[in-house]
């Protein structure tokens, strides 16, 4: 039998570090074959190796049967391999179609006929349902439709193979149910897909067969039915990983964080958060489950200071927090771990001990009189390396250098040192990995037991399971209900999130 | 995981200016050629115009003054995030206010020189308060507003000197200043002052505020990730405007510190160029006060070194122009290849 593509004993090594070791992969024609791993595990040196960005150090390449070297993506193009990168490569001032094209320009008699490229892409998109609008330009468009167009892209350039690299990372639940759908037209159309991904979801929904790689090596490589998801994280992490509901004892004492009929606008002045209403106890954690973008962004604003609100009341120890500053309300005692965590959360090009030093440039031990003790600093930094797991060589590592997962721990280390006892925890383990998962999630679980107040948003319903007291579900703005998490029923919660009162929710049972 | 395990850093910035620099020598030397002169000839020239003797080393220190002070000024709005570029213009209103002060006025010694540089700081942030309030308030660029304030600072300060206080005689300029105002000179046979101290001090202690001061902290975070910044407690808008403020400070000293220093008088026209130059002294050091010091002296070299090269061949000092930008144009060059290596890809200014 013939494979679409077919590696055999790939070894990729970055002078002492193997990025891959001995990898065999072999894709059949007609399937979606999904390759799963941690950060770090290999995956994307393993594609750009197959596209031919990188060289192996062994090992060889056969597609389509035919066993040959790859020195370039050129190569790779011509023989029917398409990849769609996981950072979007387009000009935003061009069109649709010019993106399309850029490289491949249709010309007549020297210069590029426009027309023609816009009939093509749209012959394109309708042959294979991707809608775009072949003369918008690209700016301004979602990510989705910048997804789409980078698809038609290499469909423009005849690929029968097509690599996407992490391409859910930046979708919305709806864009990536789409995504799927188009994905199947394509292999049922005869082509073959390789799909990258850390997530695990998704993996399962979409894909033929999985391929596992863990530390630069292939551990399964199995059809998807013969795999759980329970078994899926044991071969990626290498140990078992818990998604049940963590065991607690009632430690719920006072009130913290007391939202009494708060409004507020989003940032094209529209009403996003709407009368919500709810209490945050010390040592419980209170969820807020939706889809995202329906009022928890701007809700976590508001609470800490960087949106104002434009009705209501929010009280922090019984003290309003509305009106006041993000100093002003860090000093009443408010941690934040931000859900857009590259932007607010970290300056990405300064180090780990610029970075850790935020809120406390002012604070004994760290500063005396206005002068920084950098060396008190370092310290601490190394400390929470040791104690949050950070993988990071030291404290002037610079925080960009580090993974995903391992940012978002500076960023915890950072607040649940803070001193504050009301934490307001944003999306914790959003491009993280599961076994960075984990720990983070036992983090938070030490913080409630610790007796902090902590209100968790997230759009991962596995986490409001395995963490929440209480779940409260937003919708368009408004709180549809609150949950009690030992009791909570998948369905319902998701009814709630697509906007159903819960009332009429039991009534369906 | 990913490629990126070269040893990057120090080596590659050093390799790549060398290269720079010999990019732009040589572009500079066809251009020599083409006005028939030999351009080892001119180099050399220039070398001894800039180092040759202590006097001409003194002149080089002594245009590199300026610049330093200005460019110590456009590091400041650069660590904050704020594009000054209008240093030009403060240090014209600068000069002004300290020679209006050094003629008007007659005061003891020390302390004529210490108000008359105090009127010169005044000055300039004063300058750039308009531009800074729009900015921060209404979120107007500083970069247009700035250079427009420009325009506006170099001919007032030519209205007050043709037609409110014109010293008796031909040329448009006040009245000298009194010799209680004048800044103290550092060797008989030059008029280097000691404003380079001045200078000198500054780049060092911006440095260390940038280094060690939790306020210095602020600003820098307020200039590379203004969002983390705001998250943190950091009051943005406060930090924006306090840090151009301070930017045209420091501006407005070095025209304070050209007037008591070098000139005793305000002159129309007294110093062109020199806020231009410390700014990209500046961005060629990549915002680092103690590296402007060395951009600084580099580009005052140019400026002294091309008074002999009038005298002794047949070029003229525009060719030292043209060399500047070739150089200008070919380091920048670097630093855009630099950046776009970074895998992120993001400028830390805009503008």
């Amino acid at each position: 039998m013939t494979f679409a593509v077919e590696l055999k004993g790939i070894t990729k090594r970055f002078g002492a570090f193997t990025a891959n070791s001995g990898i065999d992969l072999a894709v059949r024609q007609g399937e979606i074959h999904a390759i799963i791993g941690e950060n770090g595990a290999g995956k994307t040196t393993l594609m750009n190796v197959l596209f031919g960005l990188l060289q192996p150090d062994e090992g060889t390449i056969s597609i389509n049967g035919k066993t040959m070297a790859i020195d370039s993506p050129a190569v790779a193009i011509n023989e029917g391999l398409g990849m769609v990168h996981q950072h979007f490569k387009l000009v935003p001032s061009l069109t649709v179609a010019d993106n399309i094209f850029l490289g491949m320009e249709i010309r007549r008699s020297g210069l590029i006929d426009r027309a023609a490229q816009v009939e093509r892409t749209r012959a394109l998109s309708q042959k294979f349902g991707l809608k775009v609008d072949a003369q918008e330009r690209v700016a301004g468009l979602s990510v989705g439709i910048e997804q789409r167009i980078e698809i038609l892209k290499v469909l423009a350039r005849n690929a029968r193979t097509i690599i996407l690299d992490e391409p859910t990372a930046v979708l919305t639940p709806q864009e990536s149910r789409d995504l799927f759908e188009t994905l199947r037209s394509f292999v049922d159309d005869g082509m073959t897909v390789i799909f990258i991904s850390h997530h695990l979801e998704e993996v399962m929904a979409v894909s033929d067969t999985i391929t596992v790689l863990r530390d630069g090596r292939v551990v399964a490589t199995r059809p998807k039915q013969e795999l759980t998801k329970r078994e899926l994280v044991r071969l990626m992490v290498g140990r078992d990983v818990s998604f049940d509901r963590r065991p607690r004892e009632a430690t719920q004492g006072d009130a913290v964080l007391e939202v009494n009929d708060l409004w507020a606008r989003d940032d094209r002045r529209l009403a996003a958060l709407k009368s919500a209403s709810f209490s945050v106890r010390a040592g419980e954690i209170v969820g807020i489950a939706g889809v995202a973008g329906n009022g928890q962004t701007e809700l976590a604003e508001v609470l800490s200071g960087l949106r104002e609100a434009s009705h209501g009341s929010a009280k922090l120890y019984g003290q309003e927090i509305t009106g006041h500053t993000p100093a002003e309300i860090r000093a009443r005692g408010l941690a934040h771990v931000p859900g857009d965590r590259l932007a607010r959360g970290v300056d990405r090009n300064a180090s780990l001990s610029t970075n850790i030093l935020m809120g406390r440039q002012r604070k004994a031990p760290f500063a005396k009189n206005g002068i920084i003790n950098w060396s008190v600093v370092q310290d601490e930094m190394r400390a929470l390396i040791k104690r949050f797991d950070i993988r990071a060589r030291g404290p002037k590592d610079v925080a960009k250098s580090l993974s995903g997962g391992n940012i978002q721990k500076v960023v915890l280390a950072r607040e649940f040192t803070a001193g504050g006892d009301m934490l307001l925890i944003d999306q914790p383990s959003r491009g993280v990995d599961i076994g960075a998962q984990e720990a983070i999630h036992d983090e938070i679980m030490q913080q409630r037991a610790e007796g902090r107040a902590i209100l968790l948003i997230s759009t991962q319903l596995d986490e409001l399971k395995a963490l929440a007291d209480r779940i409260i579900v937003m919708f368009e703005g408004r709180i549809m209900g609150t949950v009690e998490g030992n009791t909570m029923d998948e369905d319902t919660i998701g009814l709630m999130m697509a906007g159903v009162d819960p009332s009429d929710v039991k009534e369906h049972e | 995981m990913k490629t990126a395990l070269l040893p990057d850093g120090l080596t590659r910035t050093l390799a790549g200016q060398v290269l720079a620099f010999a990019v732009a020598l040589s572009l500079g030397a066809v251009i020599i050629l083409l006005i028939d002169e030999n351009p080892v000839t001119v180099f050399m020239t220039l070398m001894r115009g800039a180092f040759g003797d202590a006097e001409k080393i003194a002149g080089t220190l002594l245009q590199t003054t300026p610049i330093l002070i200005c460019g110590i000024a456009a590091c400041i709005g650069l660590r904050g995030g704020m594009f000054n570029v209008g240093i030009e213009g403060q240090l014209f209103l600068g000069g002004f206010a300290a020679a209006w002060v050094g003629f008007a006025f007659a005061l003891p010694p020390v302390l004529h020189v210490v108000v008359a540089i105090a009127c010169a700081i005044l000055a300039g942030a004063a300058w750039v308060a308009i531009p800074a309030f729009f900015r921060v308030r209404y979120g107007t660029n500083e970069v247009v507003s700035t250079i427009l304030a420009n325009y506006i600072a170099i001919l007032l300060t030519s209205y007050f000197t043709i037609f409110l206080f014109k010293r008796p005689g031909g040329w448009s300029e006040t009245p000298p200043i009194l010799a209680t105002a004048y800044l103290p000179e550092l060797f008989s046979f030059s008029r280097l002052n000691v404003g380079l101290l001045i200078g000198l001090f500054l780049a060092i202690a911006t440095a260390v505020f940038f280094r060690w001061a939790s306020t210095g902290y602020g600003v820098t975070m307020v200039g590379s990730a203004p969002k983390f910044a705001e998250y943190g407690g950091i009051n943005v808008r406060k930090v924006g405007f306090g840090v151009l403020l301070a930017s045209g400070a420091v501006g407005g000293l070095a025209g304070g510190v050209e007037t008591l220093g070098v000139h005793h008088r305000f002159m129309e026209g007294f110093a062109p160029g020199f806020g231009f130059d410390g700014l990209i002294a500046a961005l060629l050091a990549n915002g680092s006060p103690i590296g402007t010091i060395f951009t600084a002296l580099f580009f005052g070299a140019l400026r002294a070194g091309s008074l002999l090269l009038e005298v002794d061949t047949t070029a003229s000092r525009e060719i030292i122009t043209v060399i500047q930008a070739l150089i200008i144009l070919a380091v920048s060059a670097d630093l855009m290849m630099r950046r776009r290596g970074d895998r992120t890809g993001e400028r830390r200014w805009k503008f």
